[in-house]
């Protein structure tokens, strides 16, 4: 027992040591940080306790930036999962190349964002662009038009970009967790004279919760921390329409073109990003809990 | 289960009756396919056809894209790759990614195996709480660690260099690995730990010798999707990579977007996204299956 033991803290010291020093103790310094008033430049901090939430609550930058990380979430889910589910579904329906059109759908998702966001940018390209030409080509003339990346389009023609790569994520998680459904409960639901739509919600969703629930934990986590596409969406400043959480608090703590360097204030940011993550956790659990069937 | 459109062979001979219902299921089935082939096909096209304007435009002159989005390239202009790994250094960018993946990669599996092990297949004071801590870490936005890890780097003179970089990535790729490899550690039979202790076998050689090489397959599959995830990362390295010789491949690819208002050089911007997007998609196309059914496993369990 006594190597044992041995083993146990030689096995889980590196490992554990990095992750402590650069993950764990920085996201604490975070918590802590977020009390103070502090530029970086010079040692004295000054604490302020709870006075940079106070001020968030009146930043509108702020709000804006909340209310398009919450628009994300939840705006981009109701798309999303029913999305996949469909896709999933048709994927599942017999049709030839099952695995070639999930590796299809999958794709951008091995692909870097910054050339996901470069060609973004080309597709919504007035002048040239490949949307407003193909619009054109088939006889569009009027929304061929259309400013895809003005103020008012901007924050729609973004969302559009992350759900087609993220939809993949979610699809190969619904695919799998409905492969795993034994074929004798679909064949039963046919005996009985169950139609398509009564199958579905009478066994392919209970049976799958369990991959529900992970897919629908996933999703906010990635939704809440989107910062690369809506960051390089639009080239060198991302506006104030595609402004999330995490693109504010690193132009407060970083912000290349005219640096501001309230990283107290940056850090309130990544703390209130860190309570939302919490908070739709906690509830989403509540939510999805319910009796997993076992077969 | 009878397969609708299997016409069983054992008979010979049909009524025209037999057959025709035969071949009106058979119509039946496709004419309920047609639409979900048409999605997917047309989904499917998208993806394609994007990155094959990509390459496709790539390839052409600035001129010659802008007379026509979509004309093929009249010649290929291989300068276009020259010019953006020699005079854009992406080429070198490329060796600093390379160089920067790779380790990352091999430490973390390194690491990581060996406390994904220990998770879960030893039970000790502790365990459940550790092995919370270690896959917590996926919830926590990455955001909030830039400031801390900021000043942490400064001072320990990584900030702005390579190895600083290997380091926060293996951080931040921690969690989601440890959760990965705990599931095929889990999945393996206890017995072969056993027989090969009966065999006096030391803890640390079961696991160099037994465990490790079993687990193979998930650690492959770790390795992989961190080595794509890391190479398509950019938000960390704008963040800690000030120096511009020390970019990454794709930090270079950002910054040459952002020179774009400058440069209107979309030709040359194309050549660069395709030779972010190359060693990706290739180690997708060879390993999408093993890369989709390692991410899935975790769900399924």
């Amino acid at each position: 027992m006594v190597t044992n033991k041995k083993l146990i803290v030689l096995f889980l010291l590196p490992a554990g040591l990095i992750y402590f020093v650069f993950f764990l103790l920085p996201t604490v310094w975070a918590l802590y940080i977020s009390l103070f008033d502090w530029s970086g430049f010079t040692s004295n901090m000054k604490f302020i306790g709870l006075n940079n939430y106070e001020q968030l609550l009146a930043d509108q930058v702020f709000l804006i930036s909340l209310k398009n990380t919450i628009l994300i979430l939840f705006l981009g889910g109701a798309i999303i999962f029913p999305l996949a589910f469909v896709l999933s579904i048709m994927i599942n329906s017999g049709v030839r190349g099952k695995r070639l059109f999930r590796a299809m759908i999958f794709l951008p998702n091995v692909i870097a964002t910054i050339a996901l966001t470069t060609l973004w940018n080309f597709i919504y390209n007035t002048n040239f662009g490949l949307l407003s030409s193909f619009l054109k080509a088939i006889g569009l003339e009027k929304l061929s038009k259309t400013l895809w990346t003005a103020p008012e389009n901007i924050f729609f023609a973004m969302l559009v970009g992350v759900i087609w790569i993220n939809i993949g994520f979610q699809l190969i998680l619904i695919l799998a967790g409905m492969d795993k459904i034994p074929a004798e409960f679909y064949e039963a639901a046919k005996i009985e004279g169950a139609n398509q739509i009564s199958t579905f919600f009478q066994i392919t969703l209970p049976l799958m919760w369990d991959v529900i629930t992970v897919s629908v934990v996933i999703w906010p986590i990635s939704a809440l921390k989107l910062f690369e596409f809506p960051f390089a969406f639009i080239g060198i400043y991302p506006p104030l329409q595609v402004h999330t959480l995490g693109i504010y608090l690193y132009v407060m703590g970083f912000g290349k073109r005219d640096p501001i360097y309230r990283l107290g204030y940056a850090s309130a940011i990544g703390v209130v990003l860190l309570a939302i993550v919490v908070i739709t956790f906690v509830a989403l659990r509540r939510i999805m809990r319910r009796e997993v069937y076992q077969y | 289960m009878i397969n609708e459109n299997s016409i069983p062979s054992t008979r010979v001979s049909y009524t025209r009756q037999q057959r025709l219902v035969a071949i009106s299921k058979k119509v039946r089935k496709w004419l309920r396919l047609i639409p979900s082939y048409l999605v997917l096909i047309a989904w499917s096209l998208f993806t394609i056809f994007a990155i094959s304007w990509v390459v496709l435009t790539s390839f052409k002159t600035n001129r010659e894209l802008y007379a026509d989005v979509w004309a093929p390239p009249a010649e290929l202009q291989w300068e276009n790759y020259i010019k953006a790994w020699t005079t854009v250094k992406m080429g070198s960018f490329f060796l600093n990614s390379l160089i920067v993946v790779t380790v990352s990669v091999l430490i973390l599996v390194l690491i990581s195996a060996p406390v994904a092990y220990v998770l879960s297949r030893m039970k000790f004071k502790g365990s459940n709480f550790l092995t919370s801590l270690f896959i917590a870490g996926i919830g926590v936005p990455l955001p909030l660690l830039f400031i801390p890890l900021f000043f942490l780097t400064t001072k320990m003179k990584l900030i702005s260099t390579l190895p600083g970089l290997i380091l926060i990535y293996i951080a931040v790729s921690i969690p989601f690995t440890v959760y990965l490899l705990t599931g095929f550690f889990g999945s393996l039979p206890r017995e072969l730990e056993e027989s090969a202790t009966i065999d006096g076998a030391s803890d640390f050689q079961v696991y160099w010798r037994v465990m490790f090489p079993l687990a193979s397959p998930g650690i492959l599959t770790a390795a992989i999707f961190n080595f794509i995830f890391l190479w398509n990362e950019y938000q960390i390295a704008l963040v800690f990579i000030s120096e511009p010789t020390n970019r990454t491949l794709s930090l270079g690819l950002y910054s040459l977007q952002n020179a774009m208002q400058f440069t209107s050089d979309w030709v040359g911007l194309m050549a660069g996204v395709v030779i972010v997007m190359v060693p990706t998609i290739v180690l997708y196309t060879i390993l999408s299956e093993r890369l989709i059914s390692g991410i899935t496993m975790g769900a399924l369990k």
